[in-house]
């Protein structure tokens, strides 16, 4: 192993881990915040540490420092072995990262004639695993239900185990059929297969050439992640909480958490599989690679006008009305962010230029990895707020309606799918 | 009797309506709609910034805090009929009668006290009230205090809360 393949294995590793675990509090924030907005309230925008509040995000730490405070309380018929207790929601956490590990953030970048993984678990079965992986979750989940010895608890639990497996099938044939189309099972490759084009104009994603398995894969998802309008594992009028009822303090704040980075993986699996994972529509890795100077001018152009856009919107909107008499701090702190962001601006286009005039291979395939991640959190940020959207909008289902729609519909539908799919991919390939 | 009968049209049986996206995709637009108003302009949203800010909108009928009437001459209005602790609901007006000394009436409380955390609000007392001396009308809709005994409040607690409206004297003693 070279010293380059060994960076690259941990800062992949490391950027997963910030990914997935830092993700939590901004998706919290983020579904609080936008939930309050949908609903033309505020949300939570007052907690600050020394004026500055980043639009509430502090709120989320408030948060964490709460619950780690909270009374530890376990149910009286556990006398020894609270361990297994504090295990449950240990095992649904660290099954969703773990099903987040296999996300390829960029392609593969070469190094020396060496071809690296950007991805922090770098296997070649990334559906595989992720498949194996993220079934796992719902063991911790009934493990919880279960041992809560509450009538709550088990059923949110034994609900959670049956949508799981009415689920796992529509999920597992459109992912089938998907990889019918592309040929492969590893994540990458998919990404790669994305980058052509489709008919010689459109982006050759899979929501374009696979539509039906497209949607069946994204409320499957929905589903398996436990959120609304399929969220029947809790349900304050009919279970309580479910099968967190009987959790307090941090062992519940693992299921809250663990819920979050199981949306975020589900997005990210979403884009990986359908919307072109990191590469931007029409772009492949090595049109990046070739017209390097090109993208770095457009990148050099297009930067300081949508900072410029932000700094903007953020001195409209960080401000108090002139209603209210103290500031809080606020223009302090939108003063204090416009010069970091003008500043992080100014040394994003030093290097791009320098990078221009001084090309270097190592320097060129660096920046362009570093512009692929980009790309992928910001797709991954807009899926996760689809996902907020659609918690905020929908309905919930009744639970026979949810067993309904994954057995009447989803699965024939899924089936005639792979059917279809396989008719072609056999006569494209005779 | 037949042509009373309204027949209301079954809606959810077409194949748009089954298909459940296309109706999704038009409540996905709403809320988007609203995400995007409010995010551009969080200053238009119609909350209020709450401590900082205080509600402009309430009005006359609106029933805060408890307050005593005073005479044209500022003495207390009250005759200690005790009218209004025998409407209350919740029994929590108590009050000890006293001889008036300076001739404009024949009783008044030597001790009138509303324990505000049984109260419940309701306004029975203002309507029992024959002299008028008991008032809603002052427009407070939050009280807080750091012990029990802070929400007791005593009769010159009651007489020092001012009326948010007109008609600051009782009307029955003119």
């Amino acid at each position: 192993m070279s010293t380059a393949s060994i960076i690259v294995a941990i800062a992949s590793f490391a950027l997963g881990a910030l990914l997935a675990l830092l993700m939590i509090p901004i998706l919290v924030w983020l579904e609080r915040r936008g939930a309050g907005l949908i609903q033309d309230r505020l949300g939570p925008n007052r907690t600050n540490i020394g004026g500055f509040r980043l639009g509430g995000v502090v709120q989320s730490f408030a948060d964490v420092v709460k619950l780690l405070l909270k009374e530890e309380y376990y149910p009286k018929h556990i006398t020894k072995g609270k361990w297994l207790m504090m295990l449950a929601p240990v095992i649904t956490f660290v099954a969703a990262l773990l099903a987040f590990m296999v996300i390829p953030f960029a392609d593969n970048i070469v190094i020396a004639g060496e071809s690296l993984r950007v991805q922090p678990l770098p296997v070649e079965y990334g559906i595989l695993w992720f498949l194996a992986i993220g079934s796992v979750g719902v063991i911790g989940v009934f493990f919880g239900g279960w041992l809560s010895h509450n009538k709550y608890a088990l059923l949110g639990s034994s609900r959670a185990g049956s949508m799981m497996i009415s689920y796992e099938l529509p999920l597992g044939l459109s992912i089938l059929s998907l990889v019918l189309t592309y040929n492969t099972i590893d994540f990458n490759a998919m990404v790669t297969w994305q980058s052509q084009t489709f008919f010689n104009f459109l982006p050759a994603w899979g929501m374009i050439i696979q539509p039906l398995a497209g949607i069946i894969l994204i409320i499957s998802l929905f589903a398996e992640t436990n959120r609304a309008p399929f969220s029947v594992a809790e349900g304050e009028s009919e279970i309580v909480a479910g099968f967190f009822t009987e959790y307090t303090a941090m062992k519940f704040a693992m299921y809250f958490m663990g819920e979050y980075v199981a949306m975020n993986t589900a997005s990210a699996v979403i884009i990986t599989m359908l919307f072109g994972g990191y590469q931007l529509p029409w772009v492949t890795t090595a049109t990046l690679l070739e017209n390097f100077n090109h993208f770095a001018w457009a990148v050099v152009i297009i930067l300081p006008i949508i900072i410029i856009f932000f700094i903007r919107w953020m001195r409209k909107n960080n401000r108090v009305r002139s209603t209210v008499s103290t500031d809080g701090g606020r223009s302090f702190e939108t003063k204090v962010l416009t010069i970091a962001l003008v500043l992080m601006t100014l040394c994003v286009e030093a290097i791009l230029i320098y990078l221009i005039y001084m090309p270097s291979i190592l320097g060129t395939s660096i920046a362009v990895t570093l512009f692929q991640i980009a790309t992928f959190v910001v797709k991954l940020m807009l899926f996760n707020l689809f996902f907020i959207l659609v918690r905020w909008t929908l309905p919930r289902f009744r639970y026979d309606q949810v067993q309904n729609l994954g057995w009447r519909y989803l699965l024939p539908l899924s089936l005639f799918n792979i059917f279809v799919t396989s008719l072609i991919v056999v006569g494209v390939n005779l | 009797m037949r042509n009373k009968i309204k027949v209301i049209p079954r809606q959810g049986n077409t194949l748009r309506e089954k298909l459940y996206l296309p109706a999704i995709y038009q409540g996905m637009k709403i809320t988007f709609k609203h995400l995007i108003d409010n995010v551009s302009d969080s200053n238009s949203v119609d909350t209020l910034e709450y401590p900082e800010e205080q509600p402009q909108d309430i009005t006359s009928r609106y029933r805060g805090l408890h307050r005593l009437t005073h005479r044209e001459d500022d003495s207390i209005a009250c005759v200690a009929c005790f009218m209004c602790a025998t409407a209350c609901p919740s029994k929590c007006i108590f009050i000890e009668a006293t001889e008036r000394e300076d001739g404009a009436d024949e009783k008044m409380p030597a001790l009138f006290a509303i324990d505000t955390l049984e109260c419940v609000f309701c306004g029975f007392c203002v309507e029992a009230c024959p002299c008028d001396a008991i008032r809603m009308d002052t427009g407070i809709f939050s009280l807080t205090g750091n012990a029990r005994e802070d929400f007791v409040l005593g009769k010159e607690q009651l007489l020092a809360h001012r009326g948010a409206f007109k008609e600051e004297i009782s009307r029955a003693r003119k």
